[in-house]
């Protein structure tokens, strides 16, 4: 046996090499769920991340509510304040809600911005390289979380899940430079790709490309997410316009974007199935509507507009 | 022992690395210490176990970290490989040569990253990536270098040692 290696050393390394290579070729691009030996391995390593990250981020907070007592009481009384307006801006917004509910019913329209049923997950490991901007969160098939599923925070859109196993799951923020997410800007609905830029995502920044060089986009403009993903539902918010710049070419414009969510300090997230849209009163024949989205996109979108300037107000 | 050692070595850093290693950073860049035990363990130990560690080192980050299986298994195989092929020609209580060797390999691994995932795609910014990535992270992992070769170097004596007198060799 032993003679046998060592007559074959250099044949055995080279037919490894080759398939390594050949995995990584057949392996690139294909989004499943994770290997039974991946699953494996995550089962092993995720409590210790875990337990890390836990104690890490228990250290951390301990610190900080040490320092800033005074600052807290006070951020205390004005978040009582905020709570108490924004409760009374919600009881006016869901009245809209059942009027904009029961006018959609009549004009028989599908529900365009429907609940969807969320997990709630804590980042517990990240990519500790330059390049890219993924993490791992600790909840996988078992909970019942799959690939491009969406993340997000309470302030907007984090990511999307790339793969996952048994106990884990990879993901991808939208700094990464793989990441690019269909999006629109909310004002004068001008579309975009908003995409991961790697000289910008050590500020947290991303940049929205192929806007129209002619198109109405400001700095201070909100983006949300448009209707023309499959991975990404439409209407979430991702974040605000904090230049614009025309590209090289001069044909299109591209804006750097201030995601609302701070992506570089991420902690717990809510994981989005898209296809479990808990559908309000929706009429019938839903299909007909994503398949002639043209007309009556209208009123449901200047419904929305108004409830979003109700919001900002 | 060694094996089980090394591989504990291999896991507590794998670990550290993507959870608290991270919020030291600064402006998101702190030193692939993988990458810094690959080195060091290839020029202790030579190239065929070089390669072993850093093909697992690899596989762990593939599996948590990489959209395709394998990219890098193979790279931190090829470095392991290849800074152990120098084990032979310098003497390893050299203080500084270590730190060199890592150096260049976080060079080589930077431009490797760089020239597949961003050169080949036209979005290659080669300022900012000399300027703003591989400037910082040499200062720093040559910092780290010095303190994490110095442990990898005591762990292997000690190991070495044991294994002189299971087999009785004085």
């Amino acid at each position: 046996m032993q003679q046998f290696f060592e007559k074959y050393k250099k044949q055995i390394l080279r037919g490894g090499v080759l398939l390594l290579v050949l995995i990584t070729v057949i392996a690139s691009g294909k989004q499943l769920n994770a290997t039974l030996l991946e699953s494996a391995i995550g089962v092993v390593v995720t409590p210790f991340q875990d337990l890390t990250t836990g104690i890490s981020s228990w250290i951390d907070e301990s610190i900080t509510s040490a320092r800033d007592k005074a600052e807290l009481k006070e951020e205390n009384e004005d978040l009582k304040n905020q709570i108490a307006d924004l409760l009374a801006e919600n009881r006016r917004l869901a009245m809209y809600e059942g009027e904009n509910a029961k006018l959609s019913a009549l004009l028989k329209i599908a529900q365009r911005y429907p609940d969807y049923e969320s997990t709630g997950a804590t980042v517990i490991a990240k990519d500790p390289g330059v390049w890219y901007d993924g993490f791992t969160i600790d909840k996988g098939t078992t909970k019942g979380i799959t690939a491009n599923m969406v993340l997000i925070a309470p302030e907007g859109l984090v990511g999307k899940v790339l793969e996952s196993g048994a106990t884990f799951s990879k993901a991808q923020s939208i700094l990464d430079s793989r990441s690019s997410v269909p999006a629109m800007s909310m004002r004068t609905g001008d579309l975009g790709v908003v995409k991961g830029d790697y000289t910008r995502s050590a500020d947290g920044l991303c940049i929205m490309e192929y806007i129209d060089a002619q198109a109405e986009i400001m700095v201070g403009d909100e983006i949300v997410t448009s209707h023309l993903s499959d991975i990404y539902p439409a209407g979430l918010a991702i974040g605000k316009v904090l230049e614009l710049e025309t590209d090289t070419s001069g044909l299109t414009k591209y804006a750097v974007i201030q995601p609302y969510v701070d992506l570089k300090h991420l902690d717990t997230i809510l994981v989005i199935d898209k296809n479990s849209a808990v559908e309000a009163p929706v009429p019938e024949e839903p299909s007909v509507n994503t398949e002639t989205p043209a007309e009556p996109e209208e009123p449901a979108e200047s419904t929305e507009e108004t409830q979003e300037t109700g919001v900002s107000e | 022992m060694r094996i089980l050692i090394t591989a504990l070595i291999i896991f507590v850093n794998f670990i550290l690395q993507t959870s608290l290693f991270p919020l030291l950073a600064v402006r998101g860049i702190f030193p692939n210490t993988a990458l810094i035990i690959v080195t060091s363990y290839a020029l202790l130990r030579g190239s065929k176990e070089g390669a072993i560690v850093g093909g697992f080192t690899g596989l762990l980050m593939d599996i948590f970290f990489s959209k395709m299986i394998g990219f890098y298994t193979l790279l931190y195989l090829a470095i392991g490989f290849l800074f152990g092929r120098s084990q032979k020609n310098f003497y390893r209580e050299n203080y500084i040569l270590p730190v060199i060797f890592c150096a260049v390999s976080t060079v080589l691994f930077q431009a490797v990253l760089y020239i597949t995932g961003f050169l080949f795609r036209g979005e290659g910014n080669i300022f900012y990536f000399v300027l703003s990535i591989l400037g910082p992270e040499l200062v720093y992992t040559a910092v780290v270098t010095v303190l994490l070769y110095r442990i990898l170097f005591g762990i292997n004596e000690w190991l070495e040692l044991k294994e002189k007198y299971k087999y009785r060799l004085f």
